[in-house]
């Protein structure tokens, strides 16, 4: 009897043991927030989790913004048609007043864009000098071998350009700050200056103190 | 992410379930349960309907994801891009968050990355439930 009594407490607790580290399994969300670090701990993350460090600028934002932007361009009319257009990438502003890498998230849509494989691009402001430099150096410095040196004048010019700005608003009251990003993205005909296509990304962040 | 321990015990504990039921539930090709990825358990949040259509050479989809819950609903979700062996045909997305107040329903656009996706899932997951359900957000709208 005592044996039988000892085996059921067993099973029971057993039971009640098993449940209890269950309930300690929750699914953990893919986001990055402060509490997810110990004091003095150093971790590896998910680089495409949600980011709710804080309320300002973020990774989240910049490949939302990025995927959002090539997504949409690549269902424009000019892009479908299949035939590769060039492309170049010119400023995009940051109206923000935060300081923000609009340069990364350009940079972003055009390796996505390359990557889907229906577009080109060709060298834009920044790059220019580096391409001269290297296209001089091979022809003029006397260095190379006439045969493999690349030929000046033979640069492609680009099709299409794109432009755009990042804004915000941002608004507190009684401990609550409530940011608005909206992202604007252009591709300018280079030829005829028509506004090919454009498209937004709004985002929303909230907090509170 | 489930730690291996919990996995483990979760394995038993589905097994378990698994031998209980006198039939298992056929998987059908082309249905809504087959393209969604569930992480955890999602009480008041599901996928209502799904629209795929080739657009210019490219997938286009359309989800709509609706809140059975009277309170706000928070979800997050990505797309995975299958070329036609079933391989991922693009890197993994960032997730995505969005909120559905009580009993909305909300419809979402997207288009592949690449003409090499033939299919897609979605990975759903809410913050505010785990295995066992949880709270949520906001009681009110």
């Amino acid at each position: 009897m005592k044996t039988m009594n000892l085996m059921n407490t067993t099973i029971t607790l057993l039971i009640v043991g098993a449940l209890s580290t269950l309930a300690g399994c929750q699914t953990a969300s893919p986001n990055v927030a402060s509490s997810d670090v110990a004091s003095g701990e150093v971790k590896y993350g998910d680089a495409k989790a949600v980011e709710n460090v804080s309320n300002q600028f973020g990774s989240t934002d910049l490949q939302s913004i990025a995927e959002t932007m090539t997504r949409s361009l690549l269902q424009s009319g000019v892009i479908v048609n299949g035939n590769r257009p060039r492309l170049t990438v010119a400023e995009v502003k940051n109206k923000t007043s935060e300081y923000i890498d609009t340069g990364s998230i350009s940079k972003s849509i055009r390796s996505q864009l390359l990557k889907s494989g229906a577009v080109r691009f060709v060298a834009n402001i920044d790059e220019m000098q580096t391409q001269t430099d290297e296209l001089i150096r091979q022809n003029q410095s006397g260095l190379y071998d006439k045969k493999s040196t690349k030929k000046l004048g033979k640069m492609k010019g680009a099709d299409l350009r794109l432009e755009g700005e990042i804004t915000s608003i941002v608004k507190k009251h009684s401990g609550l700050t409530d940011v608005y990003y909206k992202f604007s993205l252009a591709m300018v005909n280079i030829e005829s200056g028509e506004l090919e296509w454009a498209d937004e990304k709004e985002i929303r962040k909230q907090s509170r103190r | 992410m489930i730690s291996a321990h919990c996995k483990s015990i979760l394995g038993g504990v589905l097994l378990a379930a698994v031998l209980a039921l006198p039939v298992a539930a056929p998987l059908h090709a082309d249905t809504i349960e087959s393209k969604l990825d569930r992480l955890g358990k999602l009480k008041y949040l599901k996928v209502s309907d799904l629209k795929a259509v080739s657009s210019g050479g490219l997938l286009k989809i359309q989800a709509t994801f609706e809140n059975t819950d009277n309170t706000t609903q928070r979800l997050y979700y990505r797309f995975k891009w299958l070329d036609k062996d079933g391989f991922n045909a693009w890197d993994d997305e960032a997730w995505k968050v969005t909120e559905l107040i009580g009993y909305q329903k909300q419809a979402i656009q997207t288009v592949a990355p690449t003409p090499k996706a033939t299919d897609f899932r979605i990975e759903m997951q809410s913050p505010e439930q785990g295995l066992f359900g949880g709270r949520a957000i906001d009681s009110k709208p």
